[in-house]
């Protein structure tokens, strides 16, 4: 286990007032939130900000953090013996909410008040509700699927400690589901207690990045090769649908990065999506003289410039 | 030994689900104090004149959640939570039509 520097990870001083460890983390929070910032690596960013914050913005947890921090070898991978015994907390404090847990480092220093605190908290008259984001493919959207769900489920050990039980549902996805859509499944939340009902549990669905098409809202695009004659005299193509295929008119004279739409073909619904096929003109490289003469030929029959807007011959 | 899973049915939240202020409450783990000031402040608009009868969208949820993890994890106040949300639609939307427009070119 490494030791963990939040100061670092907050960008302060280890004397920083309270007022400064606030402003540094309410600027970088604003920066990497995973609300605001969709960049990958932003999420991962802003837990170790949550959890550096929650152990600095209190004045006990920094003091047992920095005792520990003045014990630990420079370098050590082990921390001091001992280490993490001896505080005590009043709980209840440790609630990172959606965006979840703590490192290991967090965990040794500070897990066993949080475990605490949860069992601690009364059961609601009605069982909570649980949030996760599913990832599924394209082709679910349009088809509807039977997929088995794997969930991490926070759950208290014989111990009181939290630990990560693994889950799987077999769910009914149905077909037309959008992204950032929810699924609602009702009663698969938390348990409830003393009779009364479960919670539900809500899915966020995203798409598993497909390397053709590309989802917005819900249409679809993809972008189609074609060959220069193909593109120039017209033909009729197969079109690669993610539920199948469906052929497609090139009409004649189409130029690079044409925008044909296949209405309807989209994600399927009451109001179904397009599909878009944007015209990619793929130019096959001659390699026989024969090839080599039937290109100049065409030059000669067809004389074009495609530089001419740009003011050069 | 394998157990036989039963398939789950769901329901599209935006699409099929509406829900009244408790539900709402629920599926965010929020207070109802909050919850009605979030609809103060315009984050959300149900329908119905009163508290008891308000019927919410199903993308009250997505806009709810977001606005109680902006105000939790930033430490926001209401107003601040309520434009945040409001400009981050106002972003996705204006992203959909600048990529449109990029491809139209």
């Amino acid at each position: 286990m490494k030791f963990k520097d939040y100061y670092q990870t907050l960008g302060v001083a280890r004397d920083a007032s309270a007022d400064d460890i606030k402003h540094a983390y309410r600027r970088l929070a604003r920066k990497y939130h995973p609300d605001l910032n969709k960049e990958p690596e932003a999420e991962g960013r802003f837990k170790e900000l949550g959890e550096a914050y929650e152990v600095l913005k209190d004045p006990e947890k920094r003091a047992a953090y920095d005792d520990v921090g003045k014990r630990w070898q420079p370098g050590a991978e082990q921390p001091p013996p001992g280490w993490d015994s001896g505080y005590e907390f009043r709980g209840g404090e440790a609630d990172m909410g959606g965006f979840g847990e703590h490192s290991d480092f967090f965990e040794a220093l500070f897990g066993r008040a949080r475990a605490q605190a949860q069992a601690q908290r009364r059961a609601p008259p009605r069982a909570q509700d649980h949030h996760a984001k599913v990832l599924i493919d394209l082709a679910d959207a349009y088809r509807g699927a039977q997929r088995g769900i794997r969930l991490q489920v926070p759950t208290l050990d014989a111990s009181g400690r939290v630990v990560l039980a693994e889950r799987t549902l077999d769910v009914a996805i149905p077909a037309g589901v959008r992204e950032g859509q929810h699924l609602r499944l009702a009663g698969q939340g938390a348990p409830g207690f003393d009779g009364a009902p479960p919670g539900d549990l809500y899915l966020e669905i995203a798409f598993r990045p497909h390397p053709r098409y590309r989802v917005d809202g819900r249409d679809v695009y993809l972008d189609l090769p074609v060959a220069p004659w193909e593109a120039a005299l017209g033909a009729d193509v197969d079109v690669p649908l993610p539920d199948g295929s469906v052929q497609l008119s090139v009409p004649a004279g189409s130029g690079q990065g044409r925008k044909l739409r296949l209405k309807g073909k989209g994600i399927p619904g009451r109001t179904p999506g397009d599909l878009y096929v944007v015209l990619q003109v793929a130019v096959p490289a001659p390699t026989s003289d024969a090839q080599r003469e039937a290109w100049r030929a065409l030059a000669r029959a067809q004389p074009f410039n495609p530089r001419a807007d740009m003011g050069a011959p | 030994m394998t157990t036989k899973l039963s398939v789950l049915q769901c329901q599209v939240v935006e699409e099929e689900v509406s829900m009244t202020l408790a539900d709402l409450c629920r599926a965010c783990d929020a207070d109802r104090e909050l919850v009605l000031q979030l609809v103060e402040h315009g984050v959300i608009d149900p329908q119905g004149s009163a508290p008891q009868a308000w019927v919410f969208g199903g993308s009250s949820l997505r806009r709810t959640r977001v606005a109680l993890r902006l105000l939790r994890d930033l430490e926001l106040n209401l107003p601040g939570a309520a434009l945040a949300v409001d400009l981050l639609d106002q972003i996705a939307r204006l992203q959909r039509e600048l990529q449109a427009a990029t491809r139209e070119r």
